[in-house]
């Protein structure tokens, strides 16, 4: 028997034993940055719902996921209950009418991926890893965004379902219904990742959870309030940008360039401006939220 | 092969704080006791080994290799315990201690293995599955060094590992320390403030102080004698010191001692026949060994010269 399988030796003293059953080497295979990028990523994600978590850290992600699902469900079923009868939702504009939803799942979720590591000083010992720091702001944000993507993708599944149970004719539902998967899968793309961007820039600023997810909730309330004033004040140039002040409004015009449908009541449908502008500016948001990400990982101490 | 090496690596943090100073040293594998007071520059040199720090100037490298460029190879092969708390509250040990192996690049079913493993070799059991916010200290400073040695690291570095410990956590925390740099034969740098706990796990030192190396040398050639007779008299002791000067020895009055320098035994006779011829009152004559205190103390009393 060699000193690594050492024998079972306990020790008893004041505050217990210690009972040494061997330590063994390790020989095996050793993954290197990549697998530490995924486990990073996935261990995110789940963190996100709070998977893995206490009961408490269960209730915020799947309250809103919950919320999220529960109108897509209801409009199905009184669809399927009353064949025919209009549901006032489509893939085009859910997203949109349930904004505040994912608003608030940033403002609650993003700080819970990242304060914690920051209050607790857990980055000293990822950074102590192979990872390097542009990895674990890359895997946070993408976790945040793959998130997102899945808490608006399932409402957007649900009304796919409904819409194919409530038709008396199934194979061609799903014939038609397939012929919508840009929107159903683009849509919730097209919101993910610039508010992924968005929420973990200003989140992962601070330790401090309750002031990033304040922080996160100002930005969004005061963008839509003064993007609201300046539409009503309706003077010339000021109105004319206003559309752009508001993440949702900037999201919601993107959708409408990429997959091509306009709400009504979105401000984008009365806008004086060329769709592109709003995927312009997404695509600059998003780009400036990732960089500030990856920004405060480089300079943040560990 | 050189454990660590590092070439008059500097740190300075802002332009008025030096954490380390032009510091060269040369270190082979073993448990080595990296000593110095708080703000010595300890933890800097740490994660300046772990490339969490860049240095100012100079260069080091850990088992060859260059920490600047081969940063994320030497971090596969390193356990690192920092001094500060570090463990999330909401999450169990089992859970964040297989996470940290599987960051470190082991695979699921391994470091689902290894993290049941080192965490009875550090003597965690039921509590392990419970929330670590609810742990004792004692309990945390376990889970720590568990994270550090999941994969099964070629060198640990332990930033004071006896931070907040009663003194039988300490006991049990060295005791675990030493064995898994002995037995296990995982080199390891232990840094302390406390001179004890170096003494009684490490088998080389390195002291540093101000950012400088003060000493590094094996722990033996500290504790061993010195070659010092101590001779403690009521009083006279310059006088006696004088005089032995006087018959060729090389002495210095210390206080109430006077220090004496045995290379042989010839020094011994002569002693006593001068404290008889002068007819003083000896109090104590011992052979002196040296503390490891007496580093810093020599250190310091330079430095008030100076």
């Amino acid at each position: 028997m060699t000193r690594r399988e050492a024998a079972v030796a306990p020790r008893e003293s004041a505050t217990g034993a210690i009972y040494d059953l061997g330590y063994r080497g390790y020989d095996g295979q050793r993954l290197g940055r990549r697998a530490a990028f995924a486990t990073l990523f996935w261990a995110s994600l789940r963190a996100a719902f709070g998977l893995g978590r206490s009961g408490r850290s269960k209730v915020v992600p799947w309250g809103l996921s919950a919320i999220m699902i529960v109108p897509a469900a209801v409009a199905g079923a009184i669809q399927a209950l009353a064949p025919g009868g209009l549901s006032p939702f489509n893939y085009d504009n859910y997203l949109w009418d349930l904004q505040p939803i994912l608003a608030l799942f940033v403002a609650a979720q993003a700080p819970e991926l990242v304060s914690s590591d920051q209050r607790n000083r857990v980055l000293s010992l990822y950074f102590s890893h192979a990872l390097a720091r542009s990895d674990y702001a890359l895997a946070k944000v993408g976790a945040m965004a793959a998130a997102l993507f899945i808490l608006a993708l399932a409402p957007l599944l649900v009304i796919f379902s409904a819409s194919i149970l409530a038709s008396t004719d199934v194979p061609a539902a799903v014939g038609d219904q397939l012929g919508n998967l840009p929107q159903i899968v683009g849509s919730p793309l097209v919101y993910a990742i610039p508010l992924a961007a968005l929420g973990m820039a200003i989140a992962s600023f601070t330790p401090r959870r309750a002031y990033a997810t304040g922080a996160i909730i100002a930005v969004f309330l005061v963008s839509a309030a003064v993007g609201g004033i300046l539409a009503e004040a309706g003077r010339g140039r000021l109105s004319l940008v206003a559309p752009l002040i508001n993440p949702f409004v900037l999201l919601d015009g993107t959708r409408d360039w990429l997959l091509g449908a306009s709400i009504p009541d979105s401000p984008v449908s009365r806008a004086d401006l060329a769709e592109p502008v709003f995927g312009a500016l997404t695509a600059v948001l998003t780009v400036i939220g990732i960089a500030a990400v990856l920004w405060r990982y480089r300079r943040i101490a560990a | 092969m050189p454990l660590i090496s590092t070439q008059s690596l500097t740190k300075r943090y802002g332009s008025s704080v030096t954490a380390l100073d032009a510091l060269t040293l040369d270190v082979e594998p073993g448990i080595i006791g990296l000593v110095g007071a708080n703000g010595a520059g300890k933890s800097t040199l740490l994660k300046i080994l772990l490339g969490l720090l860049k240095p100012t100037s100079g260069s080091a490298t850990v088992m060859e290799m260059d920490v600047a460029t081969r940063g994320p190879e030497i971090r596969q092969y390193v356990g690192y315990l920092p001094e500060h708390d570090c463990l999330p509250p909401d999450v169990s040990a089992t859970d964040f201690v297989s996470h940290m192996g599987r960051m470190a690049g082991l695979p699921p079913a391994a470091a689902r293995e290894r993290t049941a493993e080192v965490l009875r070799h550090v003597g965690l059991y039921e509590e392990r599955y419970r929330p670590i916010g609810g742990y004792s200290t004692g309990m945390k400073q376990r889970v720590k060094l568990a994270q550090a040695i999941v994969h099964d690291p070629k060198l640990l570095l332990l930033d004071e590992p006896t931070n907040g410990l009663d003194p039988a956590g300490r006991d049990e925390m060295l005791d675990l320390v030493h064995r898994t740099g002995s037995e296990f034969g995982i080199a390891t740098v232990v840094a302390s403030h406390l001179l004890g706990e170096i003494e009684r796990v490490c088998t080389f030192l390195l002291a540093i102080d101000a950012g400088k190396l003060l000493q590094s040398a094996p722990i033996a050639s500290f504790v061993q004698h010195t070659g010092t007779l101590g001779v403690e008299v009521e009083d006279g002791a310059d006088a006696l010191a004088g005089r032995l000067v006087a018959a060729g020895l090389t002495a210095r009055a210390d206080g109430r001692s006077v220090l004496v320098d045995c290379p042989d035994e010839r020094p011994y006779d002569i002693v006593r026949d001068v404290i008889d011829e002068m007819g003083l009152s000896l109090t104590r004559l011992e052979q002196r060994r040296h503390r490891l205190e007496d580093l810093f103390r020599a250190e310091g009393r330079t430095d008030d010269a100076a």
